[in-house]
């Protein structure tokens, strides 16, 4: 017999105690592989940023519109590859509360900016070329059920045109995807021409610019450029990278990383009580085999890692089910999650994180045991029998 | 039989010290999962509270048929003269009526948490917003003047945003502005804006003399039938009109019940940890006490008895834990202030709301984990196998 049988036998002496335990354990890991791969979709919008893209918005708040000229103003920076730019259509699909991501942008150099967007050469062909045109995510046509061919009209809650509707009918000419589940395929864009020529108000207008530039090491360059150019007019503009404006408007809704911490925390502080004591009581329950295994000659170190070992085997089984488990809820949820949080996968990196955490949970639940094992002296073990 | 239950029961909460590590793990463990159903209940109930808290059945809001928000309608001068002309709406003794064309553009704030920029709405309101709103009242300094780059910031701004203490000069945009005024429309959503005079807002953002929203004093909330009424046959209107209360109740929904609905399957799932946590307490506790609950049996105590004593044990150390929850959260988050993008597209600063309801419903998860975790170990407690424990000597 190895210790590693022994070990196991130990530690399932007494079933359910070691179900209960494995239980409390896969319960923590469970929250922390569910709330760690939402955490991970939550941060991806700076991770998914390409590290040359900029966004140039409006000063005071970038749902403040710009004129269409700084398009071409831009453009003409040095350090600056591809300027893009794009406008809020606030569009919904026959009733209010089915709202639609929809951007009225140039079609060629919204391409150009997003290389990440995948499509057949001739559905793009045909978004460069048709005028009425949507471009529509992969996600957000399997939530409606459309196909390239389809004629939709898209209703806007901000826009009018001059005929006094604020519907503009469109032709699915493409549909595009990304290569990474994680890139967002949720909205549609359309060419900025066919909806600023129909505007009842605010017409040559855009949103905000896309800036690609020459190479990362432009970027503070470029936007200082870019901001200086329009200091001290009307519009002035502030130009961030994709990253950081991706990360601003994360946090308009709070810090979700914080409550997250908190929650993860109140977890593993409640499985790192209930084992830690249980395990003290285990080892207590078996001060005399311990001493009849000192007499039989185990030295204490070997005692002492044996209790250790068992506490780790203990928390990694709990721990692994538990990320198994989270890993088939979040792939249960992942297709009908993609419309709002595209990409939703356990990744590599929360399951190691876990994996080690499970690993730090067994050494320290299972320190004290271990010491207390070591320590304890033959005589006074068995003279309490 | 009661004296039996009552000896058992009081044997066994004594005991307790004995125990104490694994009681304690469970009375913690109990108090995290009740603390983090709270706590997500506190943040729920609170802004539902703010956004539920805002408006008046008696004030009619009217924003442009088909746009939902204030952000995204559009209306003109012509049309808030069409309104002050309208059946139902209340006049002051002068004859005025009681109508408020406002306007209503989103402004960068820097948030003092994360120190990044968040959308604050910037109202621009003429004299007679005061009217319309009941409890308005200025905590410190004075209103704007007319005609001047002076604002008036609500005092939960001030709370989750740096800058605008009182007489700081502040950057919106191209233009500064000095904040003259602090106000309180005790804990509303106006408390998260920003005010300022409705003329020189129109000036700055080229919005000519439109507005984005017009709010009216009704004679009475049943005049907005007669509102509507003029509002169908009137082709130069195509508005919505809701009252306030509605206006405001609506956009509560969405994030009220989101926060909800990730707080209850999340303390769910924790509490099934904590009742695996509570079971394991409770199988030791009748473990450790075979012996006695062998020799209570032999002298005649019953199986009953010694099945209450254990489920007694358990209910009171959950009912510890969900005390200690409930306190603890009371303690750390009641009345702390936060903010979050409401479905105005802009912040809305609410503080985390306890309520009695909610720490009954804490108190509840807790005594159900309790009475699940003590199940079978009382039953086991009852079957005590007398002759096998004693033999075991």
């Amino acid at each position: 017999m190895n210790d590693l049988t022994l070990i196991r036998k130990n530690l399932f002496r007494k079933k359910l105690r070691a179900i209960l335990l494995t239980l409390s354990i896969l319960i923590a890991f469970l929250i922390f592989g569910v709330l760690g791969a939402f955490h991970t979709v939550w941060t991806s919008g700076g991770a998914l940023a390409a590290d040359n893209r900029l966004i140039t918005v409006n000063r005071i708040n970038f749902t403040v519109s710009m004129p269409f000229a700084y398009w071409n103003r831009v453009a003409a920076i040095e350090g600056v590859e591809n300027v893009a730019h794009a406008s809020w259509f606030g569009g919904y699909f026959q009733e209010q509360t089915q709202q639609v991501q929809t951007f009225a942008v140039d079609p060629a150099t919204y391409l150009a900016a997003y290389p990440e967007l995948t499509m057949p050469a001739e559905q793009r062909q045909a978004f460069l070329d048709t005028r009425d045109c949507l471009l529509v995510g992969t996600d957000l046509a399997g939530q409606y059920g459309w196909s390239v061919g389809d004629t939709i009209p898209l209703l806007s809650n901000i826009w009018q045109k001059t005929d006094g509707t604020s519907s503009w009918t469109f032709n699915i000419c493409a549909i595009f995807d990304a290569e990474d589940d994680k890139v967002p395929a949720n909205y549609a864009v359309f060419h900025y021409d066919y909806y600023n020529e129909a505007l009842a108000f605010n017409s040559d207008q855009v949103g905000w610019l896309i800036i690609n530039t020459t190479d990362p090491s432009f970027n503070d360059q470029v936007s200082r450029a870019v901001d200086e150019l329009f200091a001290n007019s009307p519009s002035e503009t502030e130009t961030t990278t994709e990253a950081a404006f991706n990360e601003a408007f994360a946090n308009q809704f709070g810090n979700i990383a914080l409550i997250l911490l908190f929650v993860v925390g109140s977890a593993f502080t409640t499985i790192l009580i209930i084992v830690g004591f249980t395990m003290v009581t285990a080892i207590n329950e078996r001060t005399g085999e311990i001493a009849v295994m000192k007499t039989l000659g185990f030295p204490a170190p070997r005692i002492f890692r044996m209790v250790l070992a068992e506490s780790v085997m203990l928390s990694l089984v709990g721990g692994l089910l538990g990320l198994g488990l989270a890993n088939l809820m979040i792939s249960g949820v992942a297709d009908a999650a993609a419309a709002f949080l595209p990409g939703l996968a356990l990744s590599a990196q929360v399951f190691w994180v876990g994996v080690g955490l499970a690993i730090l949970l067994g050494l320290l639940t299972g320190i004290v045991p271990a010491i207390n094992a070591q320590r304890v002296k033959i005589i006074t073990a068995l003279g309490k029998q | 039989m009661l004296n039996q239950i009552g000896a058992v029961t009081l044997l066994n909460l004594r005991s307790i010290p004995q125990r104490a590590g694994l009681s304690l793990a469970t009375i913690i463990s109990i108090a995290l999962v009740t603390g983090v159903l709270l706590g997500f209940l506190a943040m729920s109930n609170g802004f539902r509270a703010t956004l539920q808290g805002t408006g008046s059945e008696s004030v009619a809001v009217m924003l442009r048929a088909g746009s939902q928000a204030e952000l995204n309608s559009g209306l003109s001068s012509d049309q808030v003269r069409l309104i002050e002309e309208a059946p139902g709406i209340a006049r002051d003794a002068d004859g005025t009526a009681l109508v408020s064309g406002e306007l209503f553009v989103i402004a960068d704030g820097i948030k003092r948490s994360s120190q990044t920029e968040a959308n604050l709405p910037l109202r621009g309101v003429g004299e007679q917003a005061l009217r319309l709103r009941e409890g308005f009242e200025l905590v410190e300094g004075r209103m704007f003047e007319t005609g001047t780059n002076e604002l008036v910031v609500g005092e939960a701004v001030l709370r989750e945003f740096s800058g605008f203490e009182l007489g700081e000069t502040i950057r919106l945009g191209p233009n500064e502005w000095v904040v003259v005024g602090i106000f309180s429309t005790g804990g509303s959503v106006f408390d998260s804006e920003i005010w300022a005079d409705i003329a020189v807002i129109q000036n700055l953002y080229n919005r000519g003399t439109g507005v984005q929203s017009i709010r009216a004093r009704l004679t009475s909330p049943e005049a907005i039938e007669e509102l509507r009424a003029y509002e169908e046959n009137e082709p130069r209107l195509n508005l919505d009109i809701q009252s306030e209360t509605d206006f405001f109740s609506g956009q509560a929904g969405g994030t009220a019940v989101l926060i909800e609905f990730i707080g209850w399957p999340l303390a769910i799932v924790m509490a099934i940890g904590a009742l695996a946590g509570a079971w394991n307490t409770m199988y030791s506790s009748v473990d450790t006490r075979m012996r006695e609950i062998a020799t209570l049996r032999a002298i005649g105590f019953s199986g009953f008895a010694a099945a209450v004593g254990t489920m007694v044990e358990s209910l009171v150390l959950a009912a510890i834990g969900g005390l200690v929850g409930a306190g603890a959260v009371y303690l750390l988050f009641n009345g702390i202030s936060a903010s979050t993008l409401g479905s105005g597209f802009t912040q809305v600063v609410f503080s985390f709301a306890v309520t009695g309801g909610s720490v009954i419903a804490g108190m509840v998860m807790a005594i159900i984990i309790g009475f699940l975790g003590g199940l079978v170990p009382a039953i086991r407690s009852a079957y005590v196998p007398l002759l096998t424990v004693h033999r075991s000597e």
